[in-house]
């Protein structure tokens, strides 16, 4: 029981993860219809802006090596500052490798290879700038909080705890704000069809660019959370979570905001019943259930059937 | 130029004219690298396991190479043919993630597996040539081989059909064209010229592991196309040939290469959405060749 309830948590907090993943890939999927290559590098870059806002310093490789900022913030604090900083580098993102593309009416597919180039940018930045070593948010970071706590037995880390509970309160925040706010009706206007949503006196512009903007938010908050509770492996780290994060996005279906969650979740689940002998083939799991999901029901779970266009 | 680097371009342009076959008939799949990986591992696993082929030689025999070839395009051709059935049921990006993912099971269990040498993979491939220079030779041979049957197909009725089926599918299978068989074929082409490509690959690098055939080669090969072009197969020979070379030309810059080989990836599309060599750029050329060739008319005479 206690075992079972331990998998439940940890399925449960990679799930969330996963989930906040997928949810930055599906909002700007379901504005503009691409797929942003570079969405794992912001994740990336959110998980360092959280690990220098808390006052960590920068290895010894790099050319800011040695260096921190002069001053340390609580993580409470430095999370959504982080997500902040990730938001405004995908603003950037959108201005440089997606705007140009749209306004000349460009093949969509371009945004693949332009959004993937800002990415390698990224990476390469990181690692010029802070080296390639991996760093670690040190748990003492959450202070008064206890390492682990127990729930019905089962000793959970705080940590996981935290993870599943900002993960599910931003998860809830979002879709309020998409179902019950007029922004949030405009950017479903958007995603259904951009230039109809235009004549009905919709910025369109601007609301892909609230997409991007809340994308990056979400995938820098995930990146801190994933470098508190496992550690930031490297410039790199973000791309494994990029890859995975297409099988959610799949499983769940392709622009769906409950998909991505129930997709994420499904995903965690299940990596997290591998058994320990087999757990190499851990990260085929995302892409096994996407690749069958693509030949059973390629709109998802949750995604509404692929209406062609004649 | 070193010979090696020589080498490694002209693999890159074939592994970009194995993404840009399928892309002939508007079909953007990504597992060019998952075949590629195949074909290496084939390879390898025959070069290295199996003496009768002449591995104990002072030079491995070319004959076993081909042989390698072979089996190589029939392993990965019958594979295509199968998963092609499937997935190519798919359009549009939904086809590309069906590919990557296809690309990441492969990978994850060639990690896994103990035959595949696991995480460290294959050492000691043995040499056909005693230098770069014999793999020069082979990799054009292949090279022009590949292209020839790309400008054969440019100019024959299932490579018109591909045309067709890139610009309207719908108006393709209303015109008769068995759109399904004609896309199955570019796949199976694709498969096959990455399979072939991975086995030389595998002897001039000496060594083969889970990781050459990722998620990442997935990117640059159709990297290679979009940036070179889609419309002409030189397109992804040109492609392949300049962004394989870039990051070594790039060494000066040190660490600011990748930096620039992503601006590159970047800035490419912006400003040459058809990519860099298009159909049109061959007209304007001819056009200009032919004004100089011609003498003018004068003007002014009686």
């Amino acid at each position: 029981m206690e075992g079972l309830l331990q998998l439940l948590f940890n399925g449960l907090s990679v799930g969330a993860v996963y989930a906040l993943f997928a949810l930055g890939y599906t909002l700007v999927f379901s504005v503009l219809g691409v797929i942003n290559f570079a969405h794992g590098a912001i994740f990336t870059l959110g998980a360092y802006f959280t690990y220098f806002l808390i006052g960590g310093t920068v290895g010894a490789n790099g050319l800011m090596a040695g260096q921190q900022l002069p001053f340390s913030l609580p993580f409470w604090l430095a999370l959504p500052l982080a997500g902040v900083g990730a938001a405004a580098v995908a603003l950037g993102l959108e201005r440089i490798a997606f705007r140009p593309l749209r306004e000349r009416g460009s093949d969509p597919l371009l945004a693949l290879i332009t959004s993937l180039g800002a990415g390698v940018i990224l990476v390469n930045l990181i690692q010029l700038l802070v080296g390639a070593e991996s760093y670690s948010i040190p748990v003492g970071t959450l202070e008064a909080l206890p390492v682990a706590i127990s729930i019905a037995g089962a000793k959970v880390r705080t940590v996981q705890v935290l993870l599943l509970a900002i993960a599910g309160l931003l998860l809830v925040a979002l879709s309020i704000w998409i179902d019950g706010s007029r922004s949030g009706k405009a950017l479903q206007a958007v995603s259904e069809d951009p230039v109809t949503a235009q004549l009905l006196g919709i910025n369109s512009g601007r609301m892909i660019q609230i997409a991007f903007g809340i994308s990056g938010f979400l995938a820098g908050v995930a990146g801190g959370l994933v470098g508190l509770s496992v550690s930031i492996a490297g410039p790199y780290f973000g791309i494994g979570y990029g890859l995975k994060g297409l099988g959610v996005l799949v499983l769940g279906g392709l622009g769906s905001v409950p998909g991505a969650v129930l997709g994420g979740l499904i995903i965690g689940l299940a990596e997290a019943c591998v058994p320990a002998d087999l757990s190499g083939y851990k990260d085929a799991v995302a892409f096994g259930f996407l690749f069958l999901m693509l030949l059973i029901r390629p709109q998802g779970l949750l995604g509404r059937p692929l209406a062609e266009k004649v | 130029m070193e010979t090696g680097l020589l080498v490694q371009m002209l693999l890159g342009a074939l592994l970009g004219l194995s993404v840009y076959l399928p892309l002939r008939c508007g079909q953007l799949s990504l597992a060019t690298p998952g075949f590629y990986a195949i074909g290496g591992t084939v390879a390898a696993l025959l070069s290295t396991r199996v003496p009768a082929l002449g591995s104990g030689d002072a030079f491995y025999p070319i004959a076993s190479v081909l042989l390698e070839m072979a089996l190589a395009a029939l392993l990965t051709g019958v594979l295509a043919l199968g998963l092609g059935r499937v997935v190519l049921r798919l359009r549009g990006i939904y086809l590309a993630i069906a590919t990557i993912a296809l690309v990441e099971i492969l990978r994850v269990v060639t990690l896994n597996l103990e035959f595949t040498g696991g995480a460290l993979g294959i050492f000691g491939i043995p040499q056909p040539f005693s230098g770069p220079e014999g793999y020069v030779g082979l990799t054009l041979i292949l090279l022009a081989v590949v292209c020839w049957l790309c400008d054969r197909l440019e100019k024959t009725r299932p490579g018109r059909a591909m045309a067709a089926i890139r610009d309207d599918e719908l108006a393709a299978a209303s015109q008769g064209i068995n759109t399904a068989d004609t896309k199955l074929l570019a796949f199976v082409l694709s498969a096959l010229v990455a399979g072939v490509t991975g086995v030389v690959a595998a002897h001039f690098l000496n060594s083969w592991n889970a990781k050459l055939g990722n998620f990442d080669a997935s990117i640059t090969t159709l990297a290679f196309v979009v940036f070179g072009g889609s419309r002409t197969w030189l397109g992804p020979v040109f492609g392949g040939l300049l962004l394989t070379a870039l990051p070594e030309l790039l060494r000066p810059v040190g660490d600011l290469r990748l930096i620039v080989f992503g601006a590159v990836i970047l800035v490419g599309p912006l400003f040459f959405p058809q990519g860099l060599i298009t159909p049109q750029l061959f007209q304007t050329l001819w056009r200009r060749m032919e004004r100089s060739a011609v003498p003018r008319p004068q003007e002014g005479r009686p």
